[in-house]
């Protein structure tokens, strides 16, 4: 058994590490090369350039609360939807789960608009309202803030957060609270030192990984950010490569290299702080029982508060959008907008041959992309989990590499490296790229899964006879069963709606939907684009519950 | 008489070297256009009715503009047969042999500094200017020069792209003053501090400076007139506030295209009125064609003039300037 672990890490290796280190080495070479787009000539100046500059002190402040911010909010909210949906009788518990990772399948640059289009300081349709009620002078919020894009970044990470954190917490052995409960504890005192210690593996990757991915947003910090002047790193890399005709990509992947470090930094620190991964152990093989907890009188309380919370960060955007597809122009509502309403903007997208072949496009790379990534995940886990050796670690840091970048230099990379190989310019080359920058997302969830699963369960099959094939395919795959949903509904919905690699890798034939959402947030027709985003949102929930509705046909575990 | 005889033969064998075969253009059955302009699907469909050969339009931003074509072009697969975009990125890529000559005759009306060069034929403007909505600004406050939009009424109400990195914002506000519009450098620098003080809110190009004005949410924006055309029925109409300059846009072949007579093809009908016809009218695109307007009331009487094309170190230089005044850093 030892022997196959050992050929599978290499192995691994050198397929993880193929699809990640290439365009990073690209982005390397680029950042230590003189010239645009030319590599050779040894030179430093680009770092120099980079990092001498006197607004980056400022930058990295920012970019350190954004982060961090973000991934607070995120995690906290996770945390209670995915306690109330996966551990307690609150009702309508299937729809909040599709509603806290909605989300995860709106365009970023529509959802941030959307909030731009509720809470900003002029005329925003929140504030307005809130001034009305409460006959006040001034509007109360300004989404141009550093708050502002916590809020928004926080709730379009909310799903990553939510998909690590509700397996985890589906999987929790009720027993344990239960021990805890009959020693005398309350129930706070309970979820504090029992519940929340046994998911601080779930919590710490879905911190983690919001911070990774806060770090390479853009959309957020460009479109609240940078009209509020609130400038983080991604949004310092876009104005690198935006001043002037010749991009010089090699001074941002220069800058990229901080967030490239940050992120290595942030993978081994977790890496350590979950290093006694048999702690976090909770479905062995004795006693496991999922089971839920009676809210009793604070049901419909409790009910009211996830629904008012959904409804306001969630649903609210959403609805913003299909009034937006609606007219004619952006215009805050009024009898004017409610008489100009029609479907014309509907029309005129469905009736658009590159927005049809985006849909198809787009719906076989989420599908099939998904799928791939996700089974290469579940190797790529279990190395990481059950094997924990050198190379093991180096597998988690390749894992890492890609999605670590920030999207816009990354894609460049992709670039740099496909038109050396055949597959350039072709669908192939998204599909490829897709599940290279976005393999955390498969593996995390099933990370997270893989470490509570104990390897007695493992013995015993082993004991009895069994082959590693039928372990891992008669016990371990089925408990791995709401991971795996989770980590394929992730990749499913982020390739449906991927931006910054498709934008330099989609071609005549290979276009997809955030390049063509993109296209008419360039030509401001934000009626098209709000239109084509409901789309893409209805495309991505079928296979949300599609997914889900296997998940649960799988396992009895509920994890929406 | 024999001076007669060698023009005219050279007038009738020039056109022959350079003209396109639409024989062979039709087989080879397609053009890849490789454009920065947008909303220029309603050309393609024309060019394909018209001509029988196919034109396929790939969008690509200015920031991504150059990586992408030389990168491709440096490793033998650029697909496009004809490239549109600003002119100082077309200067780049022929600088670096992307591109190569070709005079179409569509152009003999343009202007004689649109066509001096034998291999890239401007043949537009991007013009800006201030747009503002119409509902909500009352006609006595319009702007009416540009120093008007330095007024502190317009503090915290004007949209504009970041003139610290966008290249044709900051070409814009440099050809302001080399074009003269103010009567001196001084008067220039007092109304980029002025434009300054009013805090405008910046956005990432032209592209999504109108929509805060059609809401409401500001009141005037540096933008194009074009989209009073595109966003249609949107509130906007266009401050006349004199003299209109932008960057010239540009149209070349490159070299070693996939479908060199198609390209030939495409750049003519591009280059002919009826395209040009189109893109005014359906795009609102200031173009060079002579007697072709974009139907925007008032445009047609407009002096509009190109700028100058600004080197990449200009353009960086100029925007740390503007980082500087903008935004204090």
């Amino acid at each position: 058994m030892r022997s196959r672990k050992l050929t599978l890490t290499p192995f691994l290796i050198v397929i993880v590490g193929l699809l990640t280190v290439c365009p990073v080495l690209m982005l390397v070479l680029g950042s230590f090369s003189r010239g645009f787009g030319a590599f050779g000539q040894f030179t430093l100046e680009k770092y120099a350039a980079a990092y001498t500059d006197p607004a980056f002190a400022d930058i990295l402040v920012n970019t350190l609360i954004f982060t961090v911010g973000s991934a607070m909010v995120a995690t906290a909210l996770a945390l209670f939807l995915a306690y109330m949906n996966t551990r307690t009788d609150i009702p309508f518990k299937f729809l909040f789960g599709v509603i806290s990772i909605i989300p995860m399948m709106v365009p970023h640059i529509l959802f941030a608009v959307s909030w731009l289009l509720l809470l900003n300081p002029s005329n925003g349709i929140l504030n307005r309202l809130i001034m009305q009620l409460f006959g006040l002078e001034n509007s109360p919020f300004n989404i141009y803030t550093l708050p502002g894009m916590i809020l928004v970044e926080g709730l379009l990470d909310l799903p990553i957060a939510y998909l690590i954190i509700a397996p985890a917490m589906s999987a929790f052995d009720v027993s344990l609270e239960e021990s805890s409960k009959v020693c005398g504890a309350s129930t706070l005192k309970t979820l504090a030192r029992v519940t929340l210690p046994v998911l601080r593996p779930a919590i710490l990757a879905s911190a983690i990984l919001v911070i990774v991915r806060s770090l390479a947003s853009f959309a957020v910090p460009s479109i609240i950010g940078m009209p509020g002047r609130k400038y983080v790193l991604s949004t310092h890399i876009y104005r690198t490569i935006s001043t002037g005709f010749s991009a010089d990509y090699g001074k941002a992947a220069a800058i990229g290299m901080s967030a490239l470090a940050a992120s290595i930094v942030l993978i081994y620190l977790y890496r350590y702080l979950t290093s006694e991964s048999s702690r976090y152990v909770t479905i062995s093989s004795r006693g496991f029982k999922p089971a839920l907890i009676e809210l009793k009188g604070a049901r419909y309380p409790l009910f009211a508060i996830v629904g008012t919370l959904s409804f306001v960060l969630i649903v609210l955007p959403v609805i913003v959008l299909f009034y937006t597809s609606m007219l004619p122009y952006v215009m805050v509502p009024g009898e004017r907008a409610f008489q100009l309403m029609s479907w014309k903007n509907w029309v005129e997208v469905l009736k658009d041959p590159i927005s049809l072949l985006a849909l198809k496009n787009s719906v076989f790379l989420g599908v099939a992309g998904a799928t791939l990534g996700i089974l290469l995940s579940i190797f790529v886990s279990y190395v990481i989990v059950k094997v924990r050796t050198v190379g093991s670690g180096i597998l988690e840091s390749l894992s890492f590499l890609s999605f670590s970048f920030p999207g816009i230099v990354i894609g460049v990379g992709f670039m740099w490296f496909f038109v050396r190989t055949p597959l350039y310019a072709t669908i192939w080359a998204l599909l490829i790229g897709y599940i290279a920058t976005y393999l955390p997302y498969g593996i995390r969830p099933l990370t997270s899964a893989f470490i509570q699963i104990h390897s007695n369960l493992e013995e015993s099959s082993r004991v009895c006879g069994g082959s590693p094939w039928y372990t891992m395919r008669r016990i371990v795959i089925p408990l791995l069963i709401p991971g795996i949903i989770s980590g394929w509904i992730l990749m499913a919905t982020m390739f449906v709606r991927e931006l910054t690699l498709s934008v330099v890798l989609s071609r005549p034939g290979s276009e997809v939907l955030a390049v063509q959402i993109l296209r008419y947030a360039e030509d401001g027709l934000w009626g098209r684009l709000s239109a084509l985003g409901i789309i893409m949102i209805f495309f991505s929930s079928t296979l949300v519950i599609a997914a889900s509705l296997l998940g649960k046909k799988l396992t009895r575990m509920r994890v929406m | 008489m024999k001076k007669f005889l060698v023009v005219a033969l050279c007038l009738a064998v020039v056109p022959c070297a350079y003209g396109a075969d639409m024989a062979k253009a039709k087989a080879e059955g397609k053009a890849n256009f490789y454009a920065n302009i947008t909303a220029v699907e309603p050309i393609m469909e024309a060019f394909k009715v018209s001509q029988g050969v196919e034109g396929i339009y790939t969008r690509i931003s200015t920031s991504k503009y150059l990586s992408t074509v030389i990168t491709e072009f440096e490793a033998g697969k650029l697909a496009a047969d004809v490239l549109q975009g600003p002119l100082p990125i077309l200067q780049t890529l022929k600088d670096n042999g992307v591109l190569v000559p070709y005079r179409s005759p569509s152009a003999a009306g343009y202007p004689d500094w649109a066509r001096a060069d034998d291999t890239i034929v401007q043949f537009g403007i991007e013009y800006v200017a201030p747009i503002y909505n119409k509902e909500l600004v009352k006609a006595a406050d319009v702007p009416k020069t540009y120093m008007d939009l330095a007024d502190p009424r317009w503090k915290d109400k004007i949209v504009m792209p970041n003139p610290s990195t966008h290249a044709t914002t900051i070409s814009w506000l440099v050809g302001l003053k080399e074009m003269k519009i103010f009567a001196s450098d001084d008067e220039w620098m007092k109304f980029v501090k002025g434009l300054a003080a009013n805090r405008p809110m910046f956005v990432a190009s032209f592209g999504p400076s109108p929509a805060p004005v059609e809401s409401g949410e500001k009141l005037i924006a540096i933008s194009m007139p074009k989209y009073i055309i595109t966003h249609a029925p949107a509130p906007l109409d266009w401050a006349r506030v004199g003299t209109i300059l932008g960057s010239p846009r540009g149209i070349a072949i490159a070299a070693r295209a996939p479908h060199p007579e198609a390209a030939k093809v495409f750049m003519d009908y591009w280059l002919s009125g009826a395209a040009m016809k189109l893109l005014a009218d359906k795009v609102g695109e200031y173009v060079l064609t002579p007697g072709v307007f974009p139907p925007i009331d008032g445009i047609s009487g407009a002096k509009v003039l190109p700028i100058r094309e600004l080197s990449d170190d200009e353009i960086k230089s100029w925007g740390e300037e503007f980082r500087k005044i903008f935004e204090g850093v």
